[in-house]
């Protein structure tokens, strides 16, 4: 039949007042309500984890909701802020750690979580350290979906082979690396061609590990400038190793999974990497842990005289505030903190969704069946417990100087500006974020 | 007539006008994209102008389009005169050169990086390994932006090639034989007969190179994402991580404006040159 011109004038107050109407929740075929969840990137072992142990599982635990899950890929953040903008967004916010939730927090785009926290005791169950980073202004905004740190992986083979002893210093770490230099074994494998933020992993290293974590501490909460000289002999630190080829002579022509490979290879000797790199294809081809060990990474001046862990939260899962589901979402949180989730989740995908629980019993750590994320899991849940840690620049630093960070360090290696220009640029930046409320908040430490 | 254009000119103030409009009014105000905008007059233009990032990348988006107005331009023409001079096997080569414009930008530049420039699973990694000392063009600051424009020649220029000898092949046969009879070699026949044939399209490829060297964006993101160190920077770059690593929406929307402008200095000039053209065709 014909549409005519009436009709469709006939309709368009109708399709105005059918689009100012409240959103309902979606419902399933089979009456469930329906949970969006958008992720970041994965993949393919990932993703096929996140099939089984989330969405799988959680549909088959209860038949109120049905989780639907959509892997988005990079860009997830910038998708989310325009739907969150136009109120189409999920119905769980995931941003890739508190550098990303503040500007989404501060806007009012997701729901308080302090009711549901009170009714199922979140805030009992997630370490407080963790937990922290997802309160603005005295309401809780998300929960952390894990925690990460860099840490020093090494070939142990090749260590026993030369004789080496993991380093406990940086006369130690400078010997040893010299010594795999006049071998022809890169010290420290690493590469940023296919993702530039390995430049800030690196420096998250030297600036906690050199200037020292409460220095740190000091420059985010404003009290001390980035040019002031625990930093300056920080940034030196950093390019002088650069320079004596400690990261390999294809730092910039190398994807980060083929600098790790590396490492598991024995062409390298060791590499500054992040706790999630067990999900990784080329640290999954050592298992089961014959060729790769873990340690914290050793203090490297006289301020940071033992091994230090570096607090990071990946992940934050949120509720929209547009959510037609909060409870749903909440649902899904609370299987999130079951122990069949945890442990089939840390099982098929290592390092990705080590969700920050306050009581780890050994028993559940066991069950993962793969001691040295174990054992590394085990360790960062001690040093975070207790406050002992340093801060990681994708977690506290705000985001302009987030970026500064990762793109002026590559102009200090290559010579084109001085450490004392890339920190005055530096503490420009962050003093416009700090002054406007950008900075996520910092969890307090103990010495 | 009015009424002919309503639907075309609907559809243009609705994805042109207005979000160019908007993507303008952002450039005065500080946003982070998702809470309320602040009034920041000219402040992110002020910001910008100070950042020496900026002007590197100014600065090679001046000499990407230089490149890429002789480079592929000249190996496109003369492409395009040799297809005219030898008909046979016409088919087979215009699908050859042609085929790189039809792969991904995402696949040609993961080849070129993984398959070509890598020292370790590259073309150039082989030929270290075979005595031949090079190095990775895309881990050189002062290289990069020249390797990677290599990428986008390989990918572009076949195309031009062909939109060339389609272009060429308007002009009348009997011309082009006379030239032959008279003498007229390879090169004369294309500086004397076939480039004033195809001004027209060799003048709309040139404003729209330069146009499009100014929004460059997605072979220099996926191969270097504008380093190291800068090196390959250009504004498209600038602006993305400015608006979605830094969260300085303004900021990156003033970057775009200088990219627009650009665009627009070309667009005149050639709304210019066809003005003068039909001026003095009547």
């Amino acid at each position: 039949m014909p549409v005519t011109r009436r009709q469709i004038v006939a309709a368009l107050p109708a399709a105005a007042v059918a689009a100012s109407l409240p959103r309902v929740p979606a419902r399933a075929q089979d009456g469930r309500k329906v949970v969006t969840f958008w992720f970041a990137q994965a993949n393919s072992d990932g993703q096929t984890a996140l099939r089984n142990d989330l969405v799988d599982a959680f549909n088959a635990s209860q038949d109120k909701y049905l989780l639907q899950l959509e892997v988005k890929g990079a860009a997830v953040n910038n998708l989310l802020k325009v739907a969150l903008l136009a109120g189409n967004g999920p119905d769980i916010v995931q941003t890739s750690g508190p550098s990303y939730l503040t500007a989404i927090a501060n806007a009012g785009q997701l729901l308080p979580l302090d009711d549901l926290a009170a009714r199922y005791k979140w805030k009992e169950r997630f370490l407080p350290a963790l937990l922290n980073t997802g309160v603005y202004g005295d309401k809780l905004y998300a929960l952390p979906r894990d925690y990460e740190s860099m840490h020093l992986f090494y070939n142990k083979q090749v260590f026993s082979q030369n004789g080496w002893k993991v380093p406990t210093n940086r006369a130690e770490t400078e010997a040893l690396a010299d010594a795999a230099l006049a071998k022809g074994i890169t010290p420290f494998s690493a590469g940023n061609a296919d993702w530039k933020g390995v430049n800030e992993w690196l420096m998250t290293v030297f600036f906690n590990n050199v200037a020292g974590p409460d220095n740190v501490r000091r420059a985010l909460s404003g009290e001390l400038p980035w040019t002031a000289p625990p930093f300056v002999e920080a940034v030196e630190l950093a390019k002088a190793w650069y320079n004596k080829g400690y990261f390999g002579k294809n730092y910039f022509s190398l994807t980060n999974e083929q600098s790790f490979l590396q490492v598991v290879n024995g062409k390298a000797a060791m590499a500054m990497n992040g706790t999630w790199s067990f999900g990784t294809k080329s640290f999954g081809m050592s298992k089961p842990d014959t060729v790769m060990d873990v340690v914290p990474i050793p203090g490297l001046s006289d301020r940071v005289t033992e091994p230090l862990s570096h607090l990071a939260c990946g992940a934050t899962l949120s509720i929209a505030k547009t959510s037609q589901n909060a409870e749903g979402a909440a649902a899904v949180f609370e299987f999130m903190l079951s122990r069949q989730f945890y442990q089939s989740m840390n099982r098929d995908w290592p390092g990705k969704w080590a969700l920050p629980v306050k009581d780890l019993p050994p028993d559940l750590l066991q069950g993962i069946g793969y001691p040295l994320f174990e054992k590394t899991i085990a360790s960062l849940h001690e040093a975070f417990s207790k406050g002992r840690f340093g801060f990681t620049t994708w977690t506290f630093w705000p985001n302009a100087a987030n970026s500064y960070v990762t793109e002026g360090i590559e102009q200090v290696w290559l010579n084109r500006i001085t450490a004392d220009g890339y920190l005055n640029r530096l503490q420009t930046v962050f003093a416009e974020e700090l002054k406007a409320g950008r900075v996520p908040p910092l969890p307090p430490r103990t010495a | 007539m009015w009424l002919f254009a309503l639907p075309a000119l609907l559809i243009n103030v609705c994805i042109i006008l207005i979000p160019g409009l908007l993507t303008l009014m952002a450039a005065f105000f500080v946003w982070d994209g998702v809470g309320t905008p602040a009034w920041a007059g000219l402040a992110n233009f002020h910001s910008l102008f100070d950042d020496p990032v900026f002007w590197t990348a100014l600065t090679n988006n001046f000499i990407w389009t230089a490149i890429f107005l002789i480079v592929p331009m000249c190996l496109a023409l003369v492409m395009a005169a040799a297809l005219m001079m030898v008909p046979s096997s016409r088919i087979v080569v215009q699908c050859i050169i042609f085929l790189p414009r039809i792969l991904a930008a995402a696949v040609t530049g993961r080849v070129f990086q993984g398959m070509i420039f890598s020292p370790v699973t590259g073309l150039v990694g082989w030929l270290n390994g075979h005595g031949l000392s090079i190095s990775d063009p895309l881990a050189d600051p002062d290289r990069s932006l020249y390797a990677v424009a290599a990428v986008d020649i390989w990918h572009w220029w076949g195309f031009l090639a062909v939109v060339y000898f389609a272009a060429m092949r308007q002009i009348s046969v009997d011309q082009i034989e006379a030239a032959r009879l008279d003498g007229a070699g390879f090169f004369a026949l294309l500086r004397y007969v076939l480039l004033p044939g195809i001004r027209p399209t060799l003048v709309l490829m040139m404003i729209l190179t330069v146009i499009w060297s100014f929004q460059v964006f997605e072979f220099i993101y996926i191969v270097t994402q504008g380093g190291p160190a800068n090196g390959s920077e250009v504004l498209a770059t600038l602006a993305y991580r400015n608006a979605f690593f830094a969260g300085d929406i303004g900021k990156a929307t003033a970057a775009a404006c200088v990219m627009s402008l650009f665009g627009l200095c070309a667009t005149s000039v050639y709304l210019w040159l066809q003005t003068r053209d039909s001026a003095s065709a009547a």
